[in-house]
């Protein structure tokens, strides 16, 4: 009961304080005071471990500069330019963007920061290729979110809301693989990226990683997936490789209608990305100045897990980096470790039938969206009939859960309660409150 | 009035009236509003009204083939604002309409007259797009606030008694669904092993169906209220209250009088009894279940035939869901979903509807208001048990107006936002 309350008293205030959520938001997102162990719950009490360091970070240093006005605040100032005038003044200086960036407070984040432990596991689907994922274990009777990156992600663009997830249900374990082709598991010679070889993929992964853990059975499963991501873990809710395990399945900004509307002008997008960077940190500043990935922190602890080092290509064939990275053009000794372009004859394979299996499959179902009109018809007719819940963040970019990791981690939680099945109690009644002489 | 005449011309040609006089009217509408209960009486012929959600041409379309404020009496079961272009507009010519006719317009709160929601879908962004500061969305939300939970819609009648009386439909017909041009499209009879309860004189509320037989009850209170009166020959209602609310019922509420209870003058809670009934939907379950929405319950056929039994309820009319043939009765037409949004966000391909309810004309549709009367209510227990062979009573005669939507003006529609750039 007091519980009730104090999640109504919650909401009331959530709601009291809403036009000014986005300085709030600006706080959180600030990077944490020290670089390597951010003061986070538990989640991070494992981070002593020694695989730290795989090469591709360059040795972190504590940036003890003065927090620095990053470029997420520059997404929440217009909304917050909506709630009140703001005028310009000279000592503010409202419109002008820092020119470089502090060069510490862009330097990546080793993994280990957010997850327990990584696993490479032999598959049955490919045998000769080792899957490569980020584990954190789930506490006995703790829910264990497998998540899913989107195309040309890896798995650490769920590292921040990793933490963030275990900070508000400490228990909870995060699993999240990369894909083949993707991060550190490789693609092999003839990279299929197909859909079903995809959702296969991820239920052989759920099954290995068990077997590697010695879970005598799996927890109670929420499925999260980003774009590409998305398309899978609703592929796989709606084959029910998992069974009555998965308690609901939440998919972040991928609509079928749209994305398949997109897909045209997708091949000029890419070739507008640099196709290489100098080094790590300066892959990092392009995600987070092109806003790309508009969390500094997720982008500093997502960002290596896209590169790889390479050897340096001769002029004129990168002629992105020039452009949008500034400075250091030319030697681009990191490179894309997926190159999604070579992905297209997948493309529309993955986003085909995909509200029509969003809509059928078993589970709970949720939908986070950056914003309303990504909706296409029939999530618009099934949002209407009830059919799942919808979140909007309008404020966030395509990478809903790295701009706004304790947004997402906080609407994925009480998703995850809503939906947990041990737990589905009537609230007390209207009279039986008033006989208790409570205030309804 | 004359500066409320002149808004409300302004608005009926879709355009926006001054902030200070969207100030002045709200201010109004909150000082009338906040006299009526939580669940406000209205007594039929009333027209009832679903989702809007501000597409202000279909309403002009729904005026068009109901009839205008005041000739015909309108219930609106709220979602007004957001989605279309026109929330502003069409959210203000309702709450003025209300404001110059009070008893021919009823607004009643929907999920979507909340601030957290309309930042989101719409409403926010269009006060900002047409006024350039938040100040007119926070004066309607304010109104919001005081919007009633839900309605008891009295005396309606098992037959239709609008219009001359060599025009009406036959008494054996229990709903009528006709187009926008008043043609009728169907027509379903009463199954006469169902009911109609008796209409003759004073046994009309005192045997709930054939089946029961004179004697199982003797409530003959207001309806809705649960109350066991014990004013004898007083006449209940002939066919039944009817219950109009936005989403549905909730698990903490067993009787209307319990709504009545509620502290509604507050933000849409994220849980409990307000929002339950903003955001639940009937289901074909058992009993109680998990709301896919993330707010609110689904409800059974079990649960809703309780409900209307303990409460004297012969319907209850909600809206929420779309339903793309406008209207959707369910549960042995114990409850119907009303839906007046036609094609949906410009884009659904739905037609809409609304439900028109008459009058019961055999002079005994006038009863004492039982509005906020707390305390007369023994909780409903007097009703008995339900029994297995407890039919539905038969509802009144419904008739469902379907109407499509209205050419639509492009202009003013903001352009489409680009997709994003990219999304793999």
């Amino acid at each position: 009961m007091s519980d009730l309350q104090r999640r109504w008293a919650k909401a009331k205030l959530s709601a009291a304080a809403l036009p000014h959520f986005n300085e709030h938001d600006e706080d959180d997102d600030q990077p944490p005071p020290t670089d390597r162990a951010p003061s986070q719950s538990p989640t991070t009490t494992t981070i002593t471990n020694p695989w730290a360091v795989d090469g591709v970070y360059p040795p972190g240093d504590p940036p003890l500069l003065p927090p620095f006005d990053d470029d997420s605040s520059s997404a929440s100032s217009s909304s917050v330019s909506s709630t009140g005038t703001i005028i310009p003044s000279p000592s503010q200086s409202l419109f002008a963007r820092p020119l470089t960036f502090p060069t510490r407070t862009l330097s990546p984040i080793p993994w280990p920061t957010y997850f327990e432990r990584d696993l490479y596991l032999p598959l049955p689907t490919h045998p000769l290729q080792v899957h490569h994922v980020y584990l954190t274990s789930p506490a006995p009777a703790s829910p264990l979110f497998i998540t899913h990156h989107g195309g040309g992600s890896c798995g650490l663009s769920f590292a921040v809301l990793a933490s963030e997830i275990r900070k508000r249900l400490p228990g909870a374990g995060i699993l999240s693989p990369d894909a083949r082709g993707h991060g550190l598991t490789p693609g092999g010679a003839d990279l299929d990226l197909s859909l079903d070889t995809l959702s296969a993929d991820l239920h052989a992964v759920v099954l290995a990683v068990q077997e590697a853990m010695g879970w005598k059975e799996l927890p109670p499963v929420v499925l999260v997936g980003h774009s590409l991501g998305g398309a899978v873990v609703t592929d796989l809710a709606f084959k029910g490789g998992l069974g009555a395990k998965v308690l609901g399945y939440a998919v972040l900004d991928v609509v079928e209608g749209s994305a398949m509307d997109g897909l045209a002008g997708m091949r000029a997008v890419l070739a507008t990305r640099p196709r290489g960077f100098g080094s790590v940190r300066e892959g990092v500043e392009w995600h987070v100045k092109s806003r790309t990935v508009r969390g500094v922190r997720s982008a500093r602890v997502s960002v290596p897990g896209l590169l790889v080092e390479a050897p340096p290509v001769e002029e004129g064939e990168g002629g992105g980096m020039g452009r949008e990275g500034g400075g250091e053009g030319g030697k681009m000794a990191w490179r894309w470790r997926t190159d999604l372009a070579a992905t297209q004859p997948f493309w529309e394979g993955w986003f085909t039938g995909l509200s029509r299996k969003f809509l059928a499959a078993k589970g709970g179902k949720m939908l986070l969206l950056a914003g309303t009109d990504r909706l296409d018809t029939e999530l618009t007719i099934g949002q209407m009939q009830g059919k799942y819940a919808l979140q909007v963040f309008p404020e966030a970019g395509h990478f809903i859960h790295e701009d706004l990791p304790e947004k997402t981690a906080t609407v994925l939680v009480d998703f995850y309660r809503r939906n947990d099945r041990s737990a589905m109690v009537l609230p007390p009644k209207v009279s039986d409150m008033l006989a208790q002489g409570k205030k309804v | 009035m004359g500066d409320l005449d002149s808004a409300i011309a302004q608005l009926r040609a879709c355009r926006p009236i001054p902030e200070a006089q969207v100030r002045e009217i709200c201010h109004k509408a909150r000082e009338l509003l906040v006299e009526e209960g939580n669940v406000v009486t209205v007594t039929a012929p009333v027209t009832i009204c679903g989702d809007i959600h501000g597409q202000f041409h279909d309403l002009m379309e729904l005026f068009r083939v109901g009839g205008d404020v005041p000739d015909t009496n309108y219930l609106f079961m709220g979602d007004f604002v957001d989605r279309g272009f026109y929330s502003l507009e069409s959210f203000l010519l309702l709450l003025c309409l209300k404001v110059r006719y009070p008893d021919r317009m009823t607004l009643i709160r929907g999920n979507h007259e909340s601030r957290q929601i309309t930042m989101v879908y719409g409403f926010y962004d269009e006060c900002m797009r047409k006024y350039g500061s938040a100040n007119v969305w926070r004066y309607c939300c304010d109104v919001f606030d005081y919007l009633a939970l839900g309605a008891i819609v009295l005396g309606s009648s098992y037959t239709d008694t609008s219009g001359p009386e060599s025009a009406r439909t036959s008494e054996e017909v229990e709903v009528e669904v006709c187009n926008a041009n008043k043609q009728i499209m169907s027509q379903f009879r009463r199954d006469p092993s169902r009911g109609p309860r008796a209409r003759s004189g004073a046994t009309a509320a005192a045997t709930t169906n054939g089946v029961d037989g004179a004697g199982a009850t003797t409530n003959t209170g207001p309806p809705g209220s649960g109350a066991s009166g014990s004013s004898g020959g007083s006449i209940g209602n002939p066919a039944g209250a009817v219950l109009c609310v936005h989403g549905g019922l909730s698990p903490l509420i067993e009787t209307v009088d319990k709504i009545r209870l509620l502290d509604r003058k507050q933000e849409v809670p994220h849980e409990g009894a307000m929002c339950d009934l903003l955001w639940s939907d009937p289901d074909e379950i058992d009993g109680w279940g998990l709301s896919p929405r993330g707010a609110g319950f689904l409800f059974g056929a079990d649960i809703v035939k309780q409900f209307n039994h303990k409460n004297d309820l012969s319907l209850i009319a909600r809206a929420h869901q779309l339903v793309m043939e406008g209207f959707k009765e369910m549960f042995d037409a114990r409850i119907v979903t009303v839906w007046s949004a036609p094609n949906y966000c410009y884009r659904c391909g739905n037609v809409a509807a609304f439900l028109e309810l008459s009058d019961d004309d055999s002079g005994m549709g006038i009863f004492a208001r039982s509005n906020g009367d707390v305390g007369r209510s023994d909780g409903g227990g007097s009703r008995g048990v339900l029994t297995e062979n407890d039919a539905p009573m038969g509802g009144p005669f419904r008739r469902y107006r379907v109407f499509q939507a209205a050419a639509q003006d492009a202009r003013g529609m903001p352009a489409k936002k680009p997709v994003a750039d990219y999304f793999l």
